[in-house]
């Protein structure tokens, strides 16, 4: 007898110890294994993953302008100034800023104007023209931003031509947020200007000024050599306006510029790096590359791809101007840091952790 | 020591190098696998390892590289550092889509990402010999899994049953894209050991950890997927299933992954004598995902 209850209680306490791990795993499946905090697994950039687009309508804003409404699902959020890389459906990449509302996350909006190939046009616009139709889906990449709004009381914006696309959401920003704005609107003529009349709409808070080419030749860039202390300068356009806007600004003073022509993603020049906890300064050759150079005085530096997307090489910035050619980081990893395989430097001199 | 050393069996070495993958998810169901849950679900559960799992082998492996003394050696694994990089990106975003088609994989993937960030991270340990031990212990750990990786990988690509089966084929080509290159680069992390430390009894040990913790782990999560299943009426999920599947082809047979213990623990293996190289590069060649998705 003495048996049998030592069996019944055994077994009793096995069912309910059965009935307790069942009921904690419910919750915790790998229960008594405890659970990371924040989990990193499945919240991945998605950079394996094509983000498709499909062209939801179009619209001729201009003469020779088409404006493209591109709907997807799950689109991240992006702030004024970003562009979108189209992957078209030959194979071309080609970056066009986002000029629609960043509230709007159901679709993205963007304008091409058609460049013909004597006027230096290289097949892109063309394509976006003739072949994105409505219905057509696209693989689109980012958006990034690397002509971002920063915050001020004052803002001019020079744009030229079609390089009014990343500034108009920079104006509704600035309009929203009540600060004091200034647009230069050049073009060949008015017909040509995208964007002319919401943005006539959009004036009660600002300045605008356009200048027609037709009517009234280039505009009077003087009034920025006298520009207060403050005032960020924000100009996109073709090269002579955005060299024209450098020149007028005060001593010691730069714009922020947007280019829209093919980024020089080979080659690049010569700069110096700072190993600050080595305690070395290097100076990378053109035609070197910042892992290459780091690897003569560290060789134990990991790395593997060198082609910028596998994110083994990547390291801390502490000072200097990153020019951002891998195909990985999200904008805010590339705030404070960069792939040294394929990325550079921006201007003469990076500080890395290393 | 026996005369029988571990050396490669052939000279099949090929440069390792990461390759840039896509995968459009979008048009993948839940049960990839036409009909049948459970062969879904026991491979699915690979989505919930490997993205901490080989995040840890990256992070494990940059701190033995400066230990490397063989030039060619450090070429291989810095070439195996960026391939598993990128394995852990791609099952990392197949997560997101199981999570829109109603199975959140969070709470698992929570426990898992503890298990290699905290319980396999990095310790406080002394500098010197502790640390080294510690260092020596998760590579040969790395190797004992990477066994069963590659063993994994011989055997998608062999699997037609699922082909038979009607199995998603972007799922299919993930699957054989990354057995590929676990058959591709299925010697790194054993020469890796064997030239670091390659102590018998570490193998050994590390083994019956390794090979209890993914039983473990695999189990937990074919349950942990089958109850979570929003399509599911009566989850179960069993050995027997496991063993049947395998017969079936559409799993690996059971009385194979047995036969792969003993290899394993046998003081001649050497992973080369295991896959086949030359189908393995076939298929990275014409795979449609590691060719830029086209």
């Amino acid at each position: 007898m003495p048996r049998f209850t030592t069996v019944a209680l055994v077994a009793g306490a096995a069912l309910l110890v059965r009935r307790a791990v069942r009921s904690r795993m419910s919750t915790a499946p790998l229960w008594p294994m405890p659970a990371l905090d924040t989990p990193i697994s499945g919240y991945g950039r998605g950079s394996t993953v094509p983000r498709k687009v499909r062209v939801a309508g179009r619209a001729a804003p201009a003469e020779g302008v088409v404006e493209l409404r591109l709907e997807g699902e799950g689109l991240p959020a992006w702030q004024p100034g970003a562009h979108v890389d189209l992957v078209l459906p030959s194979g071309l990449v080609r970056q066009y800023s986002l000029c629609g509302d960043p509230a709007d996350l159901s679709a993205y909006t963007v304008a091409t104007r058609l460049i013909e190939e004597p006027q230096g046009g290289r097949g892109g616009s063309r394509e976006v023209h003739e072949q994105l139709r409505e219905g057509v889906e696209i693989e689109i990449r980012g958006p990034r931003n690397r002509f971002p709004l920063v915050d001020s009381p004052a803002y001019v914006f020079v744009a030229g031509g079609i390089g009014i696309t990343p500034v108009l959401p920079m104006l509704r920003a600035a309009e929203a947020a009540g600060a004091d704005w200034r647009l230069v609107y050049c073009g060949r003529s008015r017909a040509t200007m995208p964007y002319l009349k919401e943005i006539e709409a959009l004036g009660a808070g600002g300045h605008l000024t356009v200048v027609a080419e037709d009517e009234s030749g280039f505009p009077d860039l003087r009034f920025l050599a006298d520009l207060p202390d403050g005032t960020a300068v924000y100009c996109c356009g073709p090269d002579g306006l955005m060299d024209a806007v450098a020149a007028a600004m005060p001593e010691g003073r730069a714009p922020r510029l947007e280019r829209f022509t093919a980024a020089a993603t080979t080659g690049g020049t010569a700069f110096e790096v700072e190993l600050r906890r080595t305690g070395r300064t290097l100076t990378v050759a053109a035609d070197q590359s910042l892992l290459s150079a780091v690897r003569e005085e560290l060789p134990g530096i990991t790395y593997s791809c060198r082609q910028g997307f596998c994110g083994t090489c990547r390291q801390r910035v502490l000072e200097g101007e990153v020019d951002h050619r891998d195909e990985l980081l999200t904008d805010e990893e590339r705030d404070g840091s960069m792939l040294i395989c394929v990325s550079r430097c921006a201007g003469k001199r990076l500080v890395l952790d290393l | 020591m026996s005369n029988t050393q571990p050396a490669p069996v052939a000279s099949e070495h090929v440069e390792l190098k990461a390759r840039k993958v896509s995968f459009d998810w979008e048009e993948t169901p839940l049960h990839w696998v036409p009909g049948d849950p459970f062969t879904t679900h026991t491979i699915n559960v690979l989505h919930l390892l490997l993205p901490a799992g080989e995040r840890w082998f990256v992070h494990v492996y940059k701190q033995a590289l400066p230990y490397i003394t063989d030039d060619r050696l450090r070429e291989d694994v810095i070439g195996f550092i960026g391939q598993e990089a990128i394995h852990s990106q791609a099952h990392d975003d197949v997560l997101p889509h199981l999570r829109k088609l109603g199975l959140d994989p969070t709470p698992y993937t929570a426990h898992v990402d503890w298990f290699f960030e905290k319980l396999l991270g990095d310790r406080t340990l002394p500098p010197g010999r502790p640390r080294r031990w510690w260092l020596m212990e998760r590579v040969a750990l790395i190797a004992a899994i990477e066994h069963y990786t590659a063993f994994l990988g011989d055997w998608v690509l062999n699997a037609d049953a699922l082909d038979r089966a009607g199995a998603d084929p972007t799922m299919l080509d993930l699957l054989r894209w990354h057995g590929a290159e676990e058959v591709e680069h299925r010697a790194v992390a054993f020469e890796l050991f064997m030239h670091l430390d390659g102590g018998y009894r570490r193998r050994a040990r590390t083994w019956a950890l390794a090979f209890a913790a993914l039983m473990f782990l695999w189990q937990r999560g074919v349950r942990f997927f089958m109850e979570n299943d929003p399509s599911l009426l009566d989850p179960k999920a069993s050995f027997a299933d496991f063993v049947r599947k395998g017969r079936q082809g559409v799993l690996p047979s059971t009385p194979a992954m047995l036969r792969s213990i003993p290899r394993y623990l046998s003081r001649a293996y050497h992973p080369s004598q295991e896959g086949n190289t030359a189908q393995a590069m076939a298929y990275l060649a014409s795979s449609p995902g590691a060719n830029g998705g086209r």
